[in-house]
């Protein structure tokens, strides 16, 4: 048997982002009314077919009811008591960055996001949101001179309303599920990008978000476009302070994909989870969907969770278009008393459409962990493909690890293929690794990394090695 | 609330057993499954709607024989024909379970059931009077194979159960034949009860006529050491369901289960099946196969469950699916709930259609497309028709299925 004792004593590495940023705040009054979400609107001096849209998703809001089929433990939230609006205080308009809060940019640089000038060799460019507003945009005119659009979503319903109107919601529409409708009508900030046809992005574009405040939710929305031939790759990464409260993160996501276009969007989650008691972290409710609605256009999700109390996320792609791609590579890791029921849907509509997913999770500690996931063909996805890989390990005999994958066929002349396997920690691997001279934490790291490596490899090159080591830290001292 | 009324109005209270009382009771709180629970959700409405419409009886008129003549060596026994059973040999004894057991047992089961997982036995008990029961203590060794029958009339819902328990170190081949007529609903209910050393080949035979229906639930309790063998077939339903509840008590057990489903036309068979393992060491080897045909829906949903007390437990599922028309439709899901670190768990599932490289192949060889297609076909359909027992020498039950696709 694995010495149970031995990493015990090894000293936990503390949650690194934990940190609150003093910053004077301007936050409107708690709860949830019609009242709240015009003045959300207006502080973001929308147009009118938003605030139509807004409203319109609270009242299907109102209807609905808190889903519980995922079966996750979790206090009942009170909507009530959230704060739907904060934001830093600063100057009306910013020009520069010179101009933004220096303890802002302090903040991200403790993150060790690049927003000051001299980090900008990194060559990504960032969008940094801090609770309800984006502080900064970095690499802007330098994207703009390829007529990429890269800003956040209040500038581009001002500077590009046209697109904002067109594609806002039609992926994920407000009424698709309960967290959607609470986003659609409160959202507050988030990156918008527009890539024009038959550009490559020439940088790796990031978001990167970060609640600062205890008491506000966070509900920020995404949208990115690719025309016709074009292709992007996409960060999102984030982390939030440690309270005792649970703060609650609902945000959407939607890509949409032309002709030819490539959409790849990558996230490291690492938001607060609690302590090992499982007070406090975020409840992050996220609906992420991609459409790829030109022919053989492609769209490529990958994740690495790490974070979060309880995490409600399941990427997906609508395959529309014919001969289009939809891909899902994900990581889930919980310790301690955290909660993930993640997965993908595959929803094969065209034909020759193709889909695969690579589902790796990682159970500790207390932890349960689900990975749900659904394949569909349409009648009409003739010549179509799926394979599904979902793999569990286990660490110690507390820990949980679900898989609930759902299958539906509707086309004879479709494949779908699905396997799943659970495994533990290796004592014959350890104890060779060991035997070799390798620390005993080291070898459990490397096994770790090891399982992962097919998702790991479809990682950019920054999020990689971020991710490999995030994993070694979030497992330190579970592994017995 | 419908079907409990249309119970009590068939049966008055005096006249009802007191496992008929207790279910009845459970019924009236919530006639029916939620139609949105995981059980439920993909069955069809009007097709379940349908299978409660037809009258309650508990009378069998007519039931000719449509299968093979019994052997010397073959136990046949039909569930409803009121005979006593007591077969003492040398070797083995069958003889029939004491009505206190029987209730005992059936009351201890009730008192585990859940309203939407159960469902169908909670029907099955609230609508079966002693007469439709039959229970059985089998031990000893060297047991002839035995056949039981469960058969539903024309135009009524008739409910069987059958309970068995299996002794001490007993080996014995069963094979249950569910029949169903033109117009009619069967609710076949089977409680297994298989005691430590213990091993059961066991072949589930279901097959209907034009528009019949069958609720067919299956509940076994293994004791350490005991060996399950299930081969199942369900083809010929207008709506059929087949329940399997397998739980390995105290884990030290082995299960070995290839079902298949077939569905024509505009039916709807579905498999659900839930192993549970409740100690260590356990086993499970599950294979399941769908075909689906013309207007059809097969459903498959299994799911395992392994506790923390069921460490070292080996247990895999596949589903293999085969979708043959544009307009049929295949569901399958196969879930895994693991808490125990120290296990081998694996599932996987595939829809497709038949080869075309291998259709190809036996072409060039002069082969005609019917031909290899069904070439093809029996080989999908061996496996699990080979792993029915009792059947083999006499039911060809291949055969019949080929000519019926």
């Amino acid at each position: 048997m694995v010495n149970e004792n031995l990493v015990k004593d090894v000293v936990k590495e503390p949650y690194k982002y934990g940190f609150v940023t003093d910053i004077e705040t301007e936050k409107i009054a708690k709860g949830l009314n019609e009242n709240i979400i015009r003045l959300i609107s207006q502080k973001k001096e929308e147009p009118k077919y938003l605030l139509d849209f807004r409203l319109k998703a609270f009242k299907k809001w109102q209807k609905m009811k808190e889903p519980d089929w995922a079966g996750l433990g979790y206090e009942q939230i009170d909507y009530q008591d959230i704060i739907y609006y904060s934001a830093p205080k600063q100057k009306e308009k910013i020009s520069s960055l010179d101009e933004v809060d220096p303890k802002l940019l302090e903040t991200f640089d403790k993150l060790g996001i690049p927003l000051t000038e001299q980090k900008k060799l990194t060559n990504v460019a960032v969008d940094a949101v801090f609770d309800s507003v984006s502080i900064a945009t970095t690499f802007r005119e330098e994207l703009a001179e390829h007529g990429v659009i890269f800003c956040s979503i209040s500038e581009a319903v001002k500077n590009h309303s046209d697109l904002i109107e067109k594609y806002l919601g039609t992926v994920v529409p407000a009424s698709d599920n309960y967290f959607a409708a609470l986003n659609s009508a409160v959202f507050s900030d988030g990156s918008f990008v527009y890539i024009p046809k038959g550009v490559a992005c020439p940088m790796d574009l990031s978001s990167y978000f970060r609640i600062n405040s205890g008491d506000s939710g966070q509900f920020e929305r995404t949208l990115i476009i690719a025309e016709e031939s074009s292709s992007v790759s996409y960060l999102e990464g984030c982390t939030a302070p440690m309270f005792d409260t649970n703060t609650l993160h609902a945000a959407v996501v939607e890509l949409i994909a032309l002709d030819d276009a490539s959409i790849k969007y990558s996230t490291v989650q690492n938001w607060y989870a609690g302590d090992e008691e499982g007070i406090g972290g975020i409840f992050n409710f996220v609906t992420k969907r991609g459409k790829c609605l030109g022919k053989r256009s492609k769209i490529s999700w990958s994740q690495v969770e790490t974070g979060s109390a309880i995490t409600w996320k399941y990427p997906s792609c609508l395959l529309l278009g014919e001969e289009s791609v939809g891909e899902f590579y994900s990581v889930a890791l919980t310790n301690n008393l955290q909660q993930a029921d993640t997965g993908t849907k595959m929803i094969h509509i065209g034909p020759k459409t193709k889909s695969t997913i690579v589902s790796k999770g990682i159970s500790a500690g207390n932890s349960i962990n689900s990975y749900r996931g659904l394949v569909k063909m349409g009648t009409k996805a003739k010549g179509s493909r799926n394979y599904s890989q979902c793999d569990s390990m286990l660490i110690g005999d507390q820990a949980s690890a679900n898989t609930f994958p759902y299958i539906n066929s509707q086309q004879p002349n479709s494949e779908i293929e699905h396997e799943a396997s659970t495994c533990r920690i290796s004592e014959d691997q350890l104890f060779y690794l060991q035997s070799r001279g390798i620390e005993f934490e080291e070898a459990v790291s490397m096994m770790v990394s090891g399982f992962c490596r097919d998702v790991f490899n479809q990682l950019p090159m920054e999020f990689a090695a971020e991710a490999d080591k995030l994993l070694a830290l979030k497992l330190e001292g579970s592994v017995g | 609330m419908e079907i409990v009324e249309k119970i009590k109005a068939y049966k008055s209270i005096d006249n009802q057993s007191e496992i008929q009382k207790i279910c009845l009771d459970k019924l009236q709180l919530s006639p029916l499954p939620n139609p949105k629970s995981e059980q439920w959700r993909l069955s069809n409405k009007s097709k379940f709607s349908n299978f409660l419409d037809y009258s309650v009886n508990e009378k069998d008129l007519n039931f000719d024989a449509p299968f093979p003549n019994t052997s010397q060596s073959i136990i046949r026994l039909v569930i409803g024909d009121n005979f006593p059973i007591n077969l003492i040999e040398e070797n083995y004894s069958i003889t029939q379970l004491s009505e206190d057991k029987l209730v005992k047992y059936i009351k201890g089961q009730i008192s585990c059931f859940d309203h939407n997982e159960n469902w169908s036995d909670l029907l099955n008990l609230s609508l079966n009077c002693s007469k439709n029961t039959l229970g059985l203590k089998i031990s000893g060794s060297k047991i002839p194979p035995i056949e039981i029958f469960s058969n539903a009339s024309s135009n009524s819902l008739n409910a069987k159960t059958l309970i068995i328990f299996l002794e001490k170190n007993c080996e014995i081949d069963l094979l249950q034949v569910n029949l169903g007529k033109d117009n009619s609903s069967l609710s076949q209910s089977t409680f297994l009860c298989l005691e430590e050393n213990s091993s059961l080949n066991h072949g589930v035979v279901s097959y209907g006529e034009n528009k019949s229906n069958l609720l067919n639930s299956l509940n076994v309790i293994q004791q350490k050491n005991s060996e399950y063998n299930l081969g199942s077939l369900h083809f010929k339903f207008n709506y059929a369901r087949f329940e399997i509840r397998i739980k390995q008590s105290e884990g030290n057990a082995k299960t070995n289960i290839k079902g298949m489903q077939i569905t024509k036309k505009d039916e709807q068979i579905s498999t659900y099946t839930k192993i549970d393992f409740d100690g260590p060491n356990g086993f499970l080897d599950q294979i399941n196969k769908s075909l689906a045909d013309d207007k059809s829906h097969a459903i498959f949903e299994g799911s395992i469950i392994v506790p923390k007390i069921a460490q070292k437990t080996d247990a895999s599922q596949l589903s293999r699916n085969l979708l043959l028309s544009n307009f049929a439709q295949i569901d399958t899901k196969p879930q895994l709930e693991i808490i125990a670190d120290d296990v081998k768990c694996k599932h996987g599932a595939t829809i497709s259609q038949l080869n075309e490289e291998e259709l190809f192949y036996m072409r060039t060889r002069g082969i005609t497309l019917t031909e290899a297609s069904k070439l093809q076909l029996s080989s999908y359909f061996q496996e699990i028709i080979s792993f029915i027992p009792v059947s083999k020498d006499r039911w060809d039950l291949l055969d019949k299925l080929l000519n019926e696709n």
